[in-house]
Order: C-alpha cells, then sequence, then structure tokens
C-alpha cells in the first residue's frame, strides 16, 4: 500500500508564523518521503535548535531534536551504527554554518550517507531577528539595530569545499522543484546538502517571496548545464563550475543542482574495507552477548584479539 | 638458566620481606628481594618506552608482577621523561616506591633530577661521557627546576656536573655508582651488526634495559631476548643486536656491583596481559560489547581510542565476530554527539576524553540525561584547571563529573581504583547506562591510564551483560511511547530502526511519546521519572562492597585507629600502606569509594562513625587541593572529614610518603599533610 504525504506527518498544529517558508518545506519533505515510498521506522530526521528545530515533531518518522549546532554529528552516529536507516539532518542557518559550521565541513569530509537539508533565512528567527551567517554585509533587515557588519558565508561554495557529494539549492515556496531536488539528495548515496531559501516573514523584510519571486532561476533552464560527474578527471572542473555559479547572489540567484559526483566512496564503504562484514552486521546489529548475559567474546577469543598485550609466561626448567 | 632467582629455590618465606622500609632511607639488605624499585630516564623520544616495555615482559615472562608509570611532559622529542616501576615476585603491585634499587639513566637531565632518589647500596648506571655536563647546560630543564636543583647542590657541596652529582652518591651516600661510555659501548655495533653510527642512539633503549637486568644478576641473552622478542615482532636482527648489547651491559655491570637477587617470580601462571590503564578500559569495552566509539584525540585519553582502533576487526580462529566502529570526530561535542546517535539505534555506545574535551561534553551530557539515552562517557583526569598539565595526573574532575550540566541531572558516576577495576568497570559501566537509561561517567586518573601492569586473565564467568528494557521488536496495537510512565520509572526502550515503533527524542521536556510538552502536571510526572531512575539505582546497586570497599578485607570495623578514605589510583598505594602499617602495629584500614553517583551513603556513614565511635582517626586522601571526595562524603553523610593527606604535583603518591605521613598526622594532631615526591 502506497503511502500519501500525510500519512508521513503528525496531527500535531504547527505553530510556525502564518506564511513562514518552514510549511514550504514541511510539505516537500512528507512529498519526498512518500514518493520515495521510506520506512517511517527506518526513515531519522534529525533537527537542531531554532525554528527548523521544531520540524522533526510533524512528521510521523522517527525524530531526533538534539542540540543547537549538532544534528550532523547525531546524525553521523545513528547512521555509521546503522546504516540501513535513511537519515535527514535539519538545521537552520545558525545551525550549520555558526554553531555547527565545524560539523558541517567535516561531515562532507567523510562523505557519510546523510541528507543535509538547510533552512536558510538569514536571521535568527526565534530569538527575534539577529543576522545569521548567511546575511550579506551591509545588509538591515529589520529587527537588526544596524546594518549586518559581517560577511556571509556562501553555503553552496562551503559545501563544495568541505567535500560534499550532492550539493544544491532549492526555493521552500516551490515545493514541487524542492520535492525533487530532495529526493535526488536522499538518493544520492554520500554525502548530500541541500540549501533552502526560506523567507522569514517577520524579520526579514528583504529577502521576501516578492524579492526571490524576480531573482531566482533554475539552472536546469539551461540545457548546457550538467553537474554531474562522470570521471574523476571530471571533478575539477565541475566544481569550478558550480563555485563559479555559487557566487551569483543578488538580483540573480541560481537554483537547481550545482554538483554531484557519485564517484567518491562513501563513509560506510570506506569502513566496509577495514571491517568487511560491517554493512552486514553494523554495530546495530552485533550480537554482544549468547546464553542469557554472557559476552560473546570469551578469554581465548581476547588472547587472539588482543594478543598483542599477552605476554606468556616462560616454561620453569625444573 | 634461570639467572634472574639463583638463589631462591629454598626460599618459601616471603611473608614479611619488606624492602626499602626499615629505616627511612636505607635498602633494607636480604638474602633475596620479593619487591624491588626500579627508575629509569632519558629525553623523550629516545625509546625509554622501549626499555620500559622489554623490562615489563623480561620479568612478566619469568612471573613477575609489574607496574610501570612513565612521567612525561606534553613534548614528542627532548624532555626528560622517566619511569617508575615496581617488580614483585608474589602479586602485581599497584603502587610506586622510594628508594629505588636500581637507576639507569640515558641523559645529564636524569642524574640532576633524581640523584635523590637513590640512596646507599642502590644501583646508579649513567654515561660516563656526560661527566663534564654543567646543569646549566642543560637546555631542556627549566629555569625553576635549575634553580631549585642548585639551591640543593649548593647546599649539600655539590659540584652541579654530572660527575660532580655522581661522585657525590658514590662517595657521600654509598650508592654503587656505574659510569659506562655509552657512545663506545654502541661502536660494537658497527662492527658486530654493521648498524650505522646515526642509528647507533636508538640503541641506548637496550643499554637501559641491559643496566637494569645486569643489576639484579641477569646477563643470560636467553633471557633478555624475549623482551625484545615482544618490542620488535619478527624483525629478528634488531632483536639480535638489542639482545646482545643489553646483554653486553648486563655482564659489565654485575662485574662491577654488589647485585641484587630477586626471588622466583610467582606472581602470574601461564600469562598476562600487560597493558595500560587505557587498554585495559579499551579490552574491557569491547568485552561489554562497545561496538561505537567515538573520539577527540585528547591526553591521557586517547591511547584507549588508538588501541580500540588498531582492533576495530574481530576475528578469532572460531570465526568473525564482528567489529567495533571508532570514530575519530572532529571535536568533543561530535564525539560525544555521535555516540548518543548510534545510542539511539541501540548499539552500546562510548566516547573517551579528558577534562578540556569533557567540558565541551557536558550540554551533550544533560540532553542525554533530558532524552533518557544510554551513554558512557569514559572520562581521564589530567592535571588541571584549563590546559593545566596534560600529562600528569590528579583526582581534580569528581566535581565536573558529578555537577557538570544544566538542569537537574543525576547520573551514575564511578570510579576505577586500578586496572582491574577499570577492565570490569568498563563493562559495568554499559550495564548500568543500558538498565537506567541515562548517562554513565566513568573515572580513572592518568596514574591508571598511562601505567602499565601486568592483569590476570579476567573472569569472564562473572560477567553478565545486562541491556535493561530494550526491545527489539514492538508488536503492541497502541502507537509505541518511548517514555511510557506505565510500568515504573523505566520505560521500553525500541531502538530507532524497530518495526512499528517510531521514537521522538528531545532535549524539550516532552510527554510519554517524546513529543513537546509543557503541561505543569507532565513536566512533574517527567522530573519525577527521570530522578527516580536515579532513586532505583541507588536502591538496587550494593553500597558495601560495590559503591565502597572496606580493605583489608573483613576486618573489624571498630578496632581500626586510622582510616584511610580514598579513591581511584589512591587504592593500590593506600592499600599497601594499610598492609606494611598493619605490619608496623597500627591498626590502617583504607575505604575505598568506587561511586559517586549514586553515593553509598549508608555504609559510608557507617563506617566512618563507629571508626570515629572507636576512638579512630579518619583521613581523606585525594590528588586534589581541595579534598573533593571528603566534599562529596560531607554532601551526602553530613559527616565532616577534616584530616587530610593529599598531592597535587602531578605525580602519583608513593607508599613511602604516605606511610610517613599517615604516622605524622596521627601523632602530631596536625589536620593536613601535603606529599611532594618525584621529578
Amino acid at each position: 500500500m502506497a503511502r500519501k504525504p500525510e500519512d508521513y506527518r503528525t496531527d500535531l498544529w504547527v505553530d510556525w508564523c502564518p506564511g513562514c517558508g518552514n510549511f514550504g518545506i514541511l510539505t516537500a519533505l512528507s512529498q519526498a518521503f512518500a514518493e520515495l515510498g521510506l520506512e517511517p521506522e527506518k526513515t531519522v530526521v534529525v533537527a537542531g535548535i531554532g525554528c527548523s528545530g521544531k520540524i522533526w515533531q510533524y512528521f510521523r518518522v522517527n525524530g531526533v531534536h538534539v542540540l543547537h549546532g549538532r544534528p550532523i554529528p547525531f546524525a553521523t552516529g545513528i547512521k555509521l551504527a546503522n546504516p540501513e536507516l535513511t537519515v535527514i539532518a535539519i538545521g537552520g542557518d545558525g545551525d550549520l554554518l555558526g554553531i555547527g559550521a565545524g560539523h558541517f565541513v567535516a561531515l562532507g569530509r567523510r562523505n557519510v550517507d546523510i541528507t543535509v537539508i538547510m533552512h536558510n533565512n538569514q536571521v535568527y528567527g526565534l530569538t527575534k531577528g539577529q543576522a545569521s551567517p548567511t546575511l550579506p554585509y551591509g545588509v538591515k533587515t529589520k529587527a537588526l539595530p544596524a546594518p549586518n557588519i559581517q560577511d556571509m558565508i556562501n553555503p553552496i561554495a562551503l559545501a563544495i569545499a568541505s567535500g560534499y557529494t550532492f550539493v544544491a539549492r532549492a526555493y521552500a515556496m516551490d515545493t514541487r522543484g524542492l520535492k525533487e531536488v530532495v529526493k535526488k539528495a536522499i538518493e544520492h548515496k554520500g554525502a548530500a546538502f541541500v540549501d533552502v531559501l526560506q523567507p522569514c516573514v517577520t524579520y526579514n523584510d528583504i529577502y521576501t517571496v516578492q524579492f526571490y519571486r524576480k531573482a531566482l532561476y533554475k539552472l536546469e533552464e539551461d540545457p548546457s548545464w550538467d553537474p554531474v560527474v562522470k570521471s574523476p578527471e571530471e571533478d575539477i572542473e565541475k566544481k569550478t563550475q558550480a563555485f563559479i555559479k555559487s557566487h551569483e547572489w543578488g538580483s540573480r540567484i541560481p537554483i537547481g543542482i550545482f554538483y554531484v559526483n557519485p564517484l567518491k566512496p562513501t563513509y560506510e564503504e570506506r569502513l566496509k574495507e577495514r571491517i568487511p562484514t560491517y554493512l552486514e552486521m553494523p554495530p546495530a546489529k552485533q550480537k554482544i552477548a549468547v546464553d542469557g548475559g554472557r559476552p560473546i567474546l570469551t578469554v581465548k577469543d581476547l588472547v587472539e584479539v588482543f594478543g598483542d598485550r599477552v605476554v606468556y609466561r616462560r616454561k620453569k626448567v625444573n | 638458566m634461570l639467572k634472574i632467582c639463583a638463589e631462591c629455590a629454598e626460599t618459601n618465606d616471603i611473608g614479611d620481606r619488606v624492602v626499602g622500609l626499615g629505616d627511612g632511607e636505607k635498602l633494607v639488605e636480604e638474602p633475596t628481594l620479593n619487591e624491588a624499585y626500579i627508575v629509569i630516564g632519558g629525553p623523550q623520544g629516545s625509546g625509554l618506552e622501549t626499555s620500559a616495555q622489554v623490562l615489563t615482559v623480561i620479568f612478566a615472562s619469568h612471573g613477575y608482577g609489574v607496574i610501570a608509570n612513565r612521567e612525561y611532559h606534553s613534548n614528542i622529542i627532548g624532555r626528560h621523561s622517566y619511569v617508575a616501576m615496581t617488580v614483585n615476585s608474589v602479586k602485581t603491585p599497584r603502587y610506586f616506591n622510594y628508594p629505588f634499587h636500581v637507576a639507569a639513566f640515558m641523559d645529564a637531565e636524569s642524574v640532576f633530577v633524581h640523584y635523590g632518589d637513590v640512596v646507599e647500596d642502590s644501583i646508579l648506571v649513567y654515561d660516563k661521557g656526560l661527566d663534564n655536563v654543567n646543569i646549566d647546560s642543560v637546555i631542556s630543564m627549566r629555569s625553576d627546576t635549575k634553580e631549585r636543583l642548585l639551591h640543593e647542590y649548593r647546599e649539600q657541596g655539590i659540584d652541579p656536573t654530572v660527575k660532580g652529582v655522581t661522585k657525590y652518591l658514590a662517595s657521600s651516600k654509598g650508592v654503587q655508582v656505574v659510569g659506562l661510555d655509552y657512545k663506545n659501548t654502541l661502536s660494537i655495533l658497527r662492527e658486530k651488526f654493521s648498524v650505522p653510527p646515526a642509528l647507533a642512539r636508538r640503541y641506548v633503549s637496550s643499554i637501559i634495559v641491559g643496566a637494569v637486568v645486569g643489576s639484579f644478576g641477569i646477563a643470560s641473552e636467553d633471557i633478555i631476548r624475549e623482551g625484545f622478542k615482544y618490542r620488535f615482532r619478527g624483525r629478528e636482527k634488531v632483536v639480535e643486536s638489542n639482545t646482545y648489547i643489553a646483554s653486553l651491559v648486563a655482564k659489565e655491570v654485575m662485574s662491577q656491583v654488589k647485585t641484587y637477587k630477586l626471588q622466583e617470580g610467582r606472581a602470574i601462571d601461564e600469562f598476562s596481559f600487560v597493558v595500560s590503564g587505557n587498554d585495559a578500559v579499551a579490552i574491557g569495552k569491547v568485552v561489554g560489547g562497545v561496538r561505537f566509539q567515538s573520539y577527540y584525540p585528547i591526553t591521557p585519553a586517547q591511547d584507549e581510542s588508538f588501541y580500540l582502533e588498531d582492533h576495530m576487526r574481530m576475528t578469532t580462529s572460531r570465526g568473525d565476530l564482528g567489529g567495533i566502529i571508532v570514530f575519530q570526530t572532529e571535536d568533543e561535542i561530535a564525539a560525544i554527539g555521535a555516540a548518543l546517535g548510534a545510542a539511539l539505534t541501540g548499539t552500546r555506545a562510548a566516547t573517551a576524553t579528558s577534562g578540556p574535551g569533557f567540558d565541551l561534553m557536558v550540554e551533550s551530557i544533560s540532553w542525554a540525561y533530558e532524552a533518557e539515552v544510554p551513554v558512557v562517557i569514559t572520562l581521564y583526569q589530567r592535571g588541571g584547571p584549563s590546559t593545566g598539565m596534560p600529562t600528569r595526573g590528579s583526582q581534580e574532575d569528581l566535581f565536573a563529573a558529578l555537577f557538570s550540566g544544566h538542569g537537574t541531572t543525576p547520573r551514575i558516576v564511578l570510579a576505577s581504583g586500578d586496572h582491574e577495576e577499570a577492565f570490569y568497570d568498563a563493562i559495568k559501566a554499559q550495564n548500568l547506562a543500558d538498565k537506567y537509561q541515562l548517562p554513565v561517567i566513568h573515572l580513572l586518573d592518568k596514574f591508571v591510564a598511562n601505567a602499565i601492569v601486568t592483569l590476570q586473565p579476567p573472569d569472564l564467568n562473572s560477567v553478565v551483560i545486562e541491556r535493561g528494557k530494550i526491545i527489539t521488536s514492538y508488536d503492541k496495537p497502541e502507537p509505541y511511547k518511548r517514555f511510557s510512565l506505565s510500568d515504573g520509572p523505566i520505560s521500553e526502550f525500541a531502538p530507532l530502526g524497530v518495526k512499528n515503533a517510531i521514537s521522538w527524542y528531545t532535549g524539550l521536556e516532552h510527554n510519554e511519546y517524546g513529543l513537546v510538552s509543557e503541561d505543569p502536571e507532565t513536566r512533574m510526572k517527567m522530573v519525577e521519572k527521570r530522578v527516580s531512575k536515579f532513586l532505583l539505582a541507588d536502591k538496587e546497586i550494593p553500597e558495601e562492597g560495590e559503591r565502597a570497599v572496606l580493605l583489608p578485607e573483613g576486618i573489624d570495623v571498630s578496632d581500626v585507629e586510622l582510616l584511610m578514605v580514598g579513591w581511584g589510583s589512591v587504592k593500590g598505594v593506600a592499600v599497601e600502606a594499610t598492609e606494611r602499617l598493619r605490619g608496623q602495629g597500627i591498626k590502617a584500614a583504607y575505604l575505598h569509594i568506587r561511586y559517586f553517583a549514586p553515593f553509598p551513603t549508608r555504609y559510608v556513614s557507617t563506617v566512618i562513625s563507629n571508626v570515629r565511635k572507636a576512638g579512630g582517626l579518619v583521613v581523606d586522601v585525594e590528588h586534589n587541593e581541595l579534598g573533593q571526595a571528603a566534599k562529596v562524603i560531607e554532601m551526602n553523610t553530613g559527616i565532616v572529614v577534616d584530616k587530610f593527606i593529599l598531592k597535587y604535583t602531578g605525580r602519583p603518591i608513593y607508599l613511602n610518603e604516605l606511610i610517613e605521613a599517615a604516622k605524622k598526622i596521627m601523632k602530631e594532631k596536625i589536620s593536613k599533610v601535603v606529599l611532594k615526591y618525584g621529578a
């Protein structure tokens, strides 16, 4: 029986501000889950703190609501311990690129098969509108006492430089486009990043729906745009074209898939090289006790596994 | 062939042969020793650890119990390090002592720094080629250390050169000084084994090995080879050349001194594990079923994770037993986060760190408590505060382990006193985390973590893996409630991925499903649920013998003159001090605290009260300047312990200084003795 998007939703009242871009993300993700036919029990949404960090409770899949900035470490632990789970880490721009920026970079280096969805509204909404790491220098959104004194991070460029193997940008109000990108991100084997432009109706009076309606264009409109790396030699070229595109931020802002590299081994595959049984017997599936609680390892096993620490008593001469 | 025990065949009387105690500063002469104290020193990166390992294996393979503690700076090459060893013929010792029977040094700094560690009849082997080195020219020494030593030398009329110091030791102190020309000794390598001169310095470690074994009358290549074979597995040429040099040096030393004789080694039967405390915890974790360990490198915790990383795959002759994922993260925040994530899948997960890293993990500990996630944090204490003394020991993080984290978060905190405890506690910590679904902090100190000992094979028949209320399937008609209140404070735990059991976790207050709630009554119930789990642990975990242990076993509490109370690495030295004080007619005992939460309130109260009622003295012994354990005792029992023996130099408490301090505090009615032995 095919599941419908509403099957992936709880019946809780969604308490974002009316008109918030987050509604579009919630809708698109539910649709993507349904179209991919994800099993709710095998799906885990890990969320951070902030307005975006409320989303986990609205899904009828496993939800793990963690600390500010930490969705990626938790998601990584979940995925590595049980790689058969589909793990989606969700955070805001402050969560992923401010307090959690170190983790954001580290996931790229590892290429763990996790999808990272970033709600990018350029402000700290739940604390009433401070500037986030994605707000450009000199821009004054309405709650700021003065124009932003810090430069913005370019999330797409950072993701590419960090080693993410799927990098895309989507728009929260274009739920169909967002859904399609999210589906591809989840299906991608490796670390996937989707930068979701999400208007904040309450605190961001610059990057509004009206602004985005004029500025956004789709990368795929250019028939020659091909973000996929097809051989290792192509990698730098594809990264470079994506990097250049990522700097378009102003009156024209591209959305769509910037870069995909399906060739790089995932962290799980790298682990399998060290432990050949890893995928069949990941940590979560290993038996650790027998006969009502005896450890699976015997002293004899210890002597074999930790033989480098064993010193035998020499036979006595007499 | 076994010269290691030439004259001990007839000797069975070993019970009261005490070395190094009789009259303070003199090594008591015995026909054979049952215990010996050794110190070896040299610059970091020069093979001192190799010497220590080879010596440990030589002794262990002949049935001796060994403990070796390395003291070192936060440095890779050049600064002074030394290893203090205790070798015992009938048991594995858990303490260090001075004066040393044997001292063997690689460099001038060791001679300068350790001149006070040797006494009459001690054997000191050093490099004669360094005779003219003046303390001023030793660039690796910091000025405060130099000034302190120069002041001592002036007072005793010692010329501040290697020659001056060794001459003083030989003529004024009766030390058996052996000056060898290391360079000449090593030149033999070129002729005999065609080792190029540039590589010859690497063999200084075998000079040290030879100096030590020679001091005990051992020069047999057959015996010495055992140690080098272990160290340089499969590299036969290296084994042979090192063995040759060590044997040569041993013979030379034997010809120059009156050697010590050790009784036959009977501490080890068939085999032992020669492990550090880090190794013991690592192996314990694997036995206990930890299959995910995350970490960020930090001294002195990293060796545990690094050792596990070297044993990720568990393949034995009976097949593949799985593997442990060791995950090196970008920081400690990620380390605890990843461990918590793994724990949510039902995997036994842990992380290991030390003070500064632990501080970074604290926010997540509070989360784990709120979300009821079983996780173990192995916390290796080092000298603080801040970066403090990264490579030195302390017991300063007790308060941090107990009270860190915002909100009401009573967690389980247990502390290991030695390598055996560290092994079994690593398993126990996982059981407790699973049973009570909360974070467990396993405290160790550097003196256990980095000391290498001979560890008897564990008794795995006594080990049980207890996973509490974890479930692997869920088929009830109603939706799964991760935080169900229907069956006591502990709810069924269906890991992520279990069919029909969707679960929600949050650091926010939540209802039975794990969904956010700020309802006042739900809040009360959930707060009480979490606290009740802790109270249940307090009810279920036995106090006497488990959470606190009174040693020696079976003594009458009302017949104790001196009760030392301590925890962690204090155990080894306090137990031995207790025994020796009893040997001297002082009715001493040691109360070893193993759990600080839930605290063994009733038992500790009873013991302390009864000792006091009978007129006994209660003294807190710890490695911090505040008496943190005493404060925790006071907090829990209302009893004020106001006598202290404390040490906070970053070096371990030595046996003789503890015995002397104990006698002093009994005799002089003073409230505190601060210890400071050790370079």
